[in-house]
């Protein structure tokens, strides 16, 4: 885990010093610099073919697929599919009903990864406050969290929020004053986004506080400690110490919350019992139910391409912005 | 890195090129007879049937095979499919080459393979009661004058109601569809004191009711014009018979919105609706429930209504004629064994094993003694006498994949879009996805 290392420990390392990974104290001989052109490539090549065949090639199928139009028949019947250009390009980027997915997407996205981070962070900080006792019983309650697959939760989730037999509408409706009878959480998108935000923030704060928490660790107690005599508060020391040193860490796991969250589609596919309505489409069900549900298989591709060029955008985003952390600390 | 890329879609368009040589053969395929003798000693035939056919009427099939067994010396291989996932697994499956040799899908579904060539054509006359054959069922299996799959069973829609509510109220089953209201309407304000009673239980996204009432007046989904599909929702009758229904399920109904049917027999069994509008044999899963579910020969519990329930034709409301077809794949590499298969599973002897199941059979000729020898379904099968079945477009089944109908419902019954805007959305919907090449 060197993106834990604290800033202080990575400084003697010569920061602005070439990539490679120097082996430190260690002289290497002239004889074997010649060939090291060749030997890394030998020794990278099966994990290479593994990437090729598991990875670039269904990519390129899918590349390829996303310019012809294929559809039950031609799957059936093994045809090569017409070619069709930029076609499925284009219907997808001037449909109306696309880029709403993309917003509803986006803003699912950044609204449950914020929650998530928060959330763990917060825990992660309680976990550093409580006694030992408490913090092994924490790890323990979210690492059952954790096991739970993604299907089985959500099942749970969609049982608990029944209109007929849902224990959340049942308790609610103890409530004095409160009808909540047979209330439906799907209705009203507001209600029904909440639901699988909750879930997927649920399901998503055990990592983050249990990686968080151990970031937590490494921030060396001498400077807390130092601040604390210097007068700060402890919202000054989180801010002003704890923060920039978890900083590469609470990047990393927001990069892949963002991942995880933006391709959502277990979650939303459950509560919805299998059929999502438009409000409640992801560009991960979206695609699925262009796709699979209606045979527009080339379709259903070209969403995927451009879903996965929207993800690059992210991602080289967050890429540099920790080089760039790197470099300046 | 542009070498590199070329390398790279080089190879696959090779291997595009080998796939896309597997087979191309477009010619007509001969039709499949079920006539004559079939040896299909050391054979096994692979089916793929509905879970309904193992949860309801096992022994049906069981007796099927045998004979079939017994009459060609091939073995039957049953895989039980469900409902919610079986069409991308058969698509998965149809990609490949080791497919299934009968496949049994609902008569709404079997358009959109038909026309994409999944399905080897049959010839009706090698089975029974073809001449009779319910059009509901065989009107999807047709395409450019031959017919590519054989009619199973049927399914029609009654009013499944709990005899002692409304007999608390003095009422029976209604013959017209204001004494249905009527009825309602006594059930709900006998049953104030519990506030999670709706008199009627009907799911938002049930669209199969709501366009049994859309028939009702008169409306209709969609209908061909020359080459052209044209939405019909938007029309005058149908409006009347939408708002119909939306007025009834809003009035009566405190079922979730943006369900839909699957499990209403289940709901209904809590006890908190007085009526329901289902398949005959919903009233016998409403009665009674497996005690484990997920195991087929588990016992069966009694529900809180056991022995309160009733059914009776919907008055003045169509039927939706639901139900399964079989097709022989054109892939399958054993057709004649196939067609002898599903010739011994759709005979009279098969279809009166089926009636005793509570299922409707296959053709008109079979209905009145259906309805004689099992009272259960008496009602379903004069309802199946007055039926409708939705477009028998290529492309209807993207429509029911698409959620058109169901959205349109939950939308109109949750106030955000009025009857009229609803229904033009939906046309709007249709229009595009039926007329799509």
């Amino acid at each position: 885990m060197s993106v834990v290392d604290s800033p202080a420990t990575r400084r003697p390392r010569d920061p602005g010093g070439p990539r490679q990974n120097r082996v430190p104290g260690h002289v290497a001989p002239r004889r074997r610099k010649r060939n090291s052109g060749l030997v890394p490539w030998a020794l990278a090549v099966p994990a290479l073919v593994l990437i090729a065949a598991l990875l670039g090639y269904p990519l390129v199928r899918m590349l390829v697929l996303s310019f012809q139009n294929m559809r039950l028949r031609e799957l059936i019947s093994g045809r090569t599919p017409p070619w069709v250009g930029f076609d499925q390009y284009t219907r997808v980027l001037t449909d109306e009903v696309f880029w709403a997915v993309v917003g509803r997407t986006v803003a699912f996205t950044v609204v449950s990864v914020l929650i998530s981070v928060i959330g763990g962070l917060s825990i992660a900080l309680l976990m550093r406050r409580v006694t030992r006792g408490v913090r092994l019983f924490m790890v323990i309650a979210m690492m059952f969290v954790w096991a739970l697959p993604q299907l089985v939760a959500a099942q749970i989730f969609r049982w608990m929020t029944d209109s007929d037999f849902g224990v959340v509408n049942y308790l609610i409706d103890k409530l004095p004053g409160v009808n909540y009878q047979n209330h439906s959480w799907f209705v009203n998108p507001w209600q029904g986004w909440s639901v699988i935000t909750a879930l997927v923030v649920w399901a998503g704060i055990p990592f983050l506080a249990i990686t968080l928490n151990a970031g937590l660790t490494q921030v060396p107690k001498e400077l807390l400690e130092a601040a604390t005599v210097d007068g700060a508060t402890p919202w000054q020391s989180l801010r002003n110490i704890i923060l920039p040193i978890l900083k590469p860490l609470i990047t990393i796991v927001t990069t892949l919350s963002v991942i995880w969250n933006f391709g959502l589609f277990t979650q939303a596919w459950v509560l919805r019992d299998g059929h999502p309505e438009p409000q409640f489409q992801t560009l991960a069900t979206y695609s699925y139910t262009q796709a699979f549900g209606q045979a527009r298989y080339s379709l259903g591709s070209a969403i995927a391409v451009i879903t996965v060029l929207l993800m690059l955008g992210v991602m080289i985003f967050y890429i540099r912005q920790m080089f760039r952390i790197g470099e300046v600390d | 890195m542009k070498r590199k890329i070329a390398a790279v879609a080089a190879i696959a368009a090779t291997l595009l090129g080998a796939a896309a040589c597997g087979s191309n053969s477009d010619e007509d395929a001969p039709t499949t007879s079920a006539s004559g003798k079939v040896d299909g000693t050391g054979k096994t035939l692979k089916v793929w049937l509905m879970v309904d056919a193992q949860s309801a009427w096992k022994n049906v099939v069981d007796d099927a095979s045998k004979r079939f067994t017994d009459a060609t010396g091939a073995t039957v291989n049953v895989e039980y499919q469900q409902w919610a996932n079986h069409l991308t697994k058969l698509d998965a499956t149809l990609a490949g080459s080791d497919v299934p040799d009968v496949v049994e899908l609902g008569n709404t579904e079997f358009p959109k393979y038909v026309f994409s060539g999944a399905f080897g054509a049959v010839n009706p006359a090698d089975y029974e009661n073809s001449d009779s054959w319910l059009q509901g069922l065989k009107g999807a299996c047709d395409f450019e004058g031959k017919t590519y799959c054989v009619p199973y069973y049927a399914g029609a829609r009654v009013l499944i109601y709990r005899t002692d509510l409304l007999k608390k109220v003095g009422a029976e089953a209604p013959k017209s569809y204001d004494e249905f209201l009527a009825t309602a309407e006594k059930v709900q304000n006998a049953e104030k004191a519990n506030s999670k009673f709706g008199a009627v239980y009907m799911p938002g996204q049930y669209w199969y009711a709501a366009m049994s009432w859309v028939k009702s007046t008169g409306g209709d989904i969609a209908k061909q014009e020359g080459d052209k599909w044209v939405g019909q929702l938007s029309q005058p009758q149908s409006i009347e018979g939408l708002q119909r229904w939306v007025d009834m399920v809003k009035k009566y109904s405190k079922a979730d919105p943006t369900k839909n049917e699957n499990d209403q027999a289940n709901t209904f069994a809590q006890g908190t609706a007085a009526m329901f509008y289902g398949n005959a044999w919903e009233q016998g899963a409403a009665e009674e429930t497996k005690k484990d579910p997920n195991n087929p020969d588990s016992p069966l519990v009694p529900t809180k209504v056991k022995g309160k329930l009733a059914a009776a034709p919907m008055p003045e409301v169509p039927s939706f004629l639901g139900g399964s077809n079989l097709g022989i794949t054109e892939k399958s590499q054993q057709k004649e064994l196939a067609a002898q298969w599903i010739k011994a599973f759709t005979d009279s002897t098969s279809m009166a094993g089926l009636v005793k199941a509570n299922a409707l059979p296959n053709a008109t000729a079979l209905l009145d003694k259906a309805a004689a020898d099992n009272k259960t379904i008496a009602p379903a099968a004069l309802a199946a006498k007055n039926s409708w079945f939705p477009p028998n477009a290529e492309k209807w089944a993207d429509v029911e994949k698409g959620a058109v109908l169901q959205t349109m419902l939950t939308d109109v019954l949750t106030g955000k879009k009025s009857v009229a805007d609803g229904a033009k959305w939906a046309d709007d919907q249709i229009n595009t996805t039926l007329n799509e090449s």
